[in-house]
């Protein structure tokens, strides 16, 4: 006998989620092209239903097991416990829900007739629904190999999306991001392969455990790796100063596209780098987290600057998003990760919600300009109530309580990690980002308008914001159902 | 009284909603009236809640309020939605209360030229719940919500309402008020969270019975940023610089409730949350305070002596006004605190009615530019300028009305400190102090000889030149009563803080 034993077991039900949605990406894919006799409205819609139906059962599984705690592919290990590569604890069931709950919100604002007729739709769904896919896989990954896996079914699927519309901007959007995001992998793939050689381990727990007693040559080489696989997460989620892409290929791709990506795409990687920090790789006190809190403190402040001077919707929206990432790498530097996951929940509803609204106005207005709101509240009161709504919980003012409360939780754990400076950039960052959403919400405001902007909207539209609407409400009324979805 | 207290808070906000709910067109027209009934009816509530005996504040340990409504809301973060009522909230809710009402009332004939008077009444009630909401909280994070909600609305009254004459004044005034604001209530909630570290609560009744001990560290640092971010609210020289434009760029109402309301949120966070959760490290900084405010009130004085426009006179004697707050507040003993009490509301009471003035002076001149306006007002418009005469005497704390009592106590304060405060410091203050009622007095006569006196000869009557009309004179009558009931009785408000 002599060598260890090899000797894997899985708990299958950990990984039922994603397979089910590679399954469903393949049906979809399936459906839409061997079934052309249909009409496009029939074929549109079987595909979201079935789309929806999938991701549906992915939130209703979560809700099941939310508080169950179920390995996959694990081995014994050297020491310590036994070394798994994918995990469904309570954080990936809060993970998956904001996942899902984006990918299922991305479904419903591509109803028929609201995505462009020119987007394959059998396409689009089966890419939405591999990166969904990658993007759960991602958030339950504890191995870094799984980790590299899932971070590219994430994103190849995501430029294949920028680029569907294959008219010259989407094709320059989609560029961008794909050779940013070789870049990154490759960086990351450096970082990863020195983690391995300094630890011997590809296990995130194996991996966290010897780091603790590495001398001090090999922590320093350590670090540098850790700091290689932060660089790589950063590209991905657009943290300053890797997030150059990051606007023009908001701009480039279909709105429907550019919600995914701020949606699905930012909180997959988020996902990612929280499942780094929280399986110890940055443990209390290591310079990573410094690192992190320093890319959180600079890139609020470029992102939230930047956004204060665009004078078209989705631009400001797209700076926003990366001001709106710095504050969630903020509670991510100290591990707190009830904070990151209540961020995650508020900014993809009202994400969802407020490019949604943008997406209305952006079919009549092809410009995107923030003067085509102007006075709004008269002619489009429904919609711009709404948008000013989603606007004040990312500004995270009242009446967005939502919005507030996550900030608040976010400081509150900036506060217990004793990191005072960063709460005082956070501060500056709470004014800069009022300022950002204030000059949109005057326009709406503003009367009396030339040419308001003034349509029949399209019941999915109104549906789809509705429904966001509602659910940044209710998170604003009872804010503890974010906080309760990590734990 | 639980239910009192809820419906208060709760009616505006709904009431607001239902406004928006109604077509433009009509809402227009019924609002002011709509409006009027609502504060009126919260008006009645605010003055129901008014205690019997001497209410909760006495910084005892088991006192607690005699009304109150607690329940968990976030447990995770340990934030708890925890309203009461003491005698010091009261009076300033009552206070609210009143000038809201007085604001629709004066809609109901006089609105700014834009129109949308419906959203303008709606943001008001939305005001009104803001600040109820902030003089009732009982949890440090309730407090800090409260506190933000009044916010957006001010901004957008501003913003829209504002000086007509002056879109981009308006706007830079606006987005100044709500970003320095905005600003300062963050470093306010990061003082918060300190105590929040070290007490382990955010409930301000158990952070009054169980206070942060220690002048320094943590509980100093927290000391700080509290009274930073309330100090932009009240505000404090130097971080006063949004007052000016902000009051004069804003519409009357908005002038009213900001001056005479959302300042009061600043002193009374200091009252209600400094000194009784941070009694060591409030007494370090003490000094500090007492001495931002003495400049405050020369600075402000002086301010006013150079105005040339009415509304930013009235502003800057403002800053004057409620450097004498700071300071009372400073000295950290009873007789400061409790001027300092009084003349938050003696203040909300008189600037009220000077802004309500200002603005009726400004309407019939359509500027409120002091040079253009002339001279001779006593000729031109003698009732009105009889009463910016008695406003402006109250205002200068003539003895016998509202404003006198409140700047004598705080002096006494400055002159009897908390016994572990520098007593020399203080007496300095108090004489800097003392010299600023004399350089209020010089500007407010100077104000009165320069507006009311005159030629009328040399004056010409403007084109609209109609006298106290009829909404003008039952807006303005409580305002004067009060003055008058205050400057006489003062015990009516003194008796309620025998147990500071």
């Amino acid at each position: 006998m002599g060598g260890p034993v090899t000797l894997t077991w899985t708990d299958w039900q950990a990984i039922a989620v994603p397979l089910v949605l590679a399954l469903g990406a393949v049906a979809v894919l399936l459906v839409d092209s061997f079934w052309k006799s249909a009409s496009a409205e029939l074929r549109h819609t079987v595909v979201t239903l079935l789309t929806s139906v999938v991701i549906l059962f992915g939130l209703v599984f979560v809700w099941a097991r939310r508080d169950d705690f179920m390995p996959a592919f694990c081995r014994p290990a050297v020491e310590g416990p036994a070394q798994c590569s994918l995990v469904f604890e309570p954080l990936t069931a809060g993970l998956w829900a904001v996942l899902l709950i984006g990918g299922l919100g991305v479904v419903g604002l591509s109803a028929y007739r609201l995505l462009a007729a020119d987007v394959p739709i059998g396409e689009y769904h089966f890419l939405l629904l591999s990166a969904l896919t990658g993007a759960t896989v991602l958030a339950g990954a504890r191995d870094l190999a799984t980790l590299v896996i899932a971070l590219e079914v994430v994103s190849l699927p995501s430029f294949a999306m920028v680029a569907l519309r294959r008219d010259r901007r989407g094709s320059e959007g989609a560029m961008k991001a794909f050779l940013v995001s070789v870049l990154s992998t490759a960086v990351m793939l450096f970082g990863i392969s020195y983690l391995y050689g300094v630890t011997g381990s590809l296990y995130l727990s194996t991996i966290a455990n010897r780091l603790n007693g590495l001398d001090p040559d090999l922590a320093r080489v350590a670090f540098a790796a850790g700091l290689f696989v932060i660089v790589g997460f950063g590209f991905k989620i657009a943290a300053v100063p890797f997030h150059a892409w990051l606007p023009d290929t908001y701009v480039g791709a279909p709105i429907e596209v550019t919600t995914f990506l701020a949606v699905v795409s930012k909180s997959a990687g988020v996902a990612g780098l929280l499942v780094l920090v929280t399986s110890g790789i940055a443990p209390d006190g290591s310079q990573l987290r410094t690192v992190i809190a320093i890319l959180a403190a600079v890139t609020m402040t470029v992102g939230n600057l930047a956004a204060l001077r665009q004078v078209e919707a989705v631009r400001l929206l797209a700076w926003s998003s990366i001001g709106q990432v710095g504050f969630l790498l903020a509670p991510l530097a100290v591990d707190n990760a009830q904070a990151v996951v209540g961020y995650l929940a508020a900014y993809v509803v009202v994400t969802l919600g407020a490019f949604g609204a943008v997406a209305v106005v952006q079919r009549h207005r092809p410009a995107g300009l923030l003067t085509d709101y102007r006075g709004m509240v008269r002619s489009e009161p429904g919609l711009a109530a709404s948008l000013i709504f989603f606007l004040v919980v990312l500004a995270g003012l009242p009446p967005g309580l939502a919005g507030l409360f996550t900030k608040f939780a976010a400081f509150q754990a900036v506060i217990d990690g004793h990191l005072g400076w960063l709460a005082i950039v956070m501060a500056l960052n709470v004014m800069i980002g009022l300022a950002v959403y204030l000059r949109w919400i005057a326009e709406l405001f503003r009367l009396p308008a030339d040419a308001p902007f003034s349509v029949d909207i399209e019941t999915p539209a109104v549906t789809m914001i509705s429904l966001c609407t509602a659910v940044a409400a209710v998170l604003s009324v009872l804010p503890s159902i974010m906080f309760a979805l990590a734990t | 009284m639980n239910a009192v207290l809820l419906a208060i808070l709760v009616l505006p906000l709904l009431a607001a909603g239902a406004l928006w709910s109604i077509p433009a067109a009509i809402g227009d027209r019924l609002a002011a009236a709509y409006g009027s009934v609502i504060s009126g009816l919260v008006l009645i509530g605010s003055v129901l809640l008014w205690p019997q005996n001497g209410g909760w504040f006495a910084y005892g340990p088991q006192d607690l309020p005699e009304t109150q409504i607690d329940v968990a809301w976030i447990p995770s973060l340990g934030v708890r939605f925890h309203l009461g009522v003491d005698s010091i909230s009261v009076p300033l809710i009552v206070l609210t209360a009143l000038l809201t009402f007085l604001c629709c009332l004066y809609s109901l004939k006089i609105t700014p030229r834009i129109g949308r008077t419906r959203s303008l009444i709606a943001l008001l009630l939305v005001i009104e719940t803001g600040v109820i909401g902030t003089f009732s909280a009982l949890d440090l994070v309730l407090f800090f919500v409260c506190f933000e909600i009044v916010l957006i609305p001010m901004w957008l009254v501003i913003d829209i309402w504002g000086d007509h004459h002056d879109a981009a004044g308006r706007k830079r005034a606006a987005n100044t008020f709500v970003l320095m604001t905005v600003f300062g209530s963050a470093l306010m909630l990061l003082g918060f969270l300190l105590v929040q570290r070290v007490a382990g609560t955010l409930d301000i009744v158990e952070l009054t019975s169980s206070p942060v001990a220690g002048g320094h560290g943590i509980p100093l640092v927290a000391a700080l940023l509290i009274a930073i971010g309330l100090a932009v609210k009240v505000p404090l020289w130097p971080l006063h610089i949004w007052l000016p434009d902000a009051h004069a760029k804003a519409p009357t109402v908005g002038s009213v409730l900001l001056a005479g309301v959302l300042l009061k949120l600043g002193t009374y966070g200091m009252i209600r949350i400094l000194v009784p959760v941070l009694p060591d490290a409030t007494a370090t900084i003490a000094p500090y305070l007492g001495a931002f405010s003495t400049v405050a009130i020369v600075a402000g004085s002086l301010a006013c002596l150079a105005q040339t426009d009415v509304k930013r006179l009235i502003a800057y004697s403002s800053v004057g006004h409620m450097g004498f707050i700071g300071l009372g507040i400073s000295t950290l003993s009873p007789a400061g605190l409790r001027g300092a009490l009084f003349a938050n509301i003696a203040h909300g009471l008189i600037t009220g009615l000077l802004f309500f003035l200002a603005g009726a002076i400004k309407d019939r001149h359509d500027t409120s530019d002091l040079r253009t306006i002339g001279r001779a007002l006593y000729a031109r418009l003698p009732r009105i300028a009889a009463l910016l005469t008695f406003a402006c005497l109250a205002s200068l704390g003539l003895p016998g009305l509202a404003g006198f009592w409140g700047e004598m106590l705080v002096l006494l304060g400055a002159y009897n400190p908390a016994p572990w405060l520098p007593r020399t410091t203080f007496l300095v203050f108090m004489v800097i102090a003392g010299l600023g009622t004399v350089l209020t007095a010089a500007y407010f006569l100077r104000l009165v000889r320069n507006l009311c006196q005159g030629d009328p000869a040399e004056n010409p009557p403007a084109a609209f030149a109609v006298d106290l009309s009829r909404i003008e004179l039952v807006t303005w009558a409580p305002l004067i009563t009060l003055t008058v009931l205050l400057g006489l009785w003062p015990g009516l408000l003194l008796q309620q803080w025998v147990a500071l």
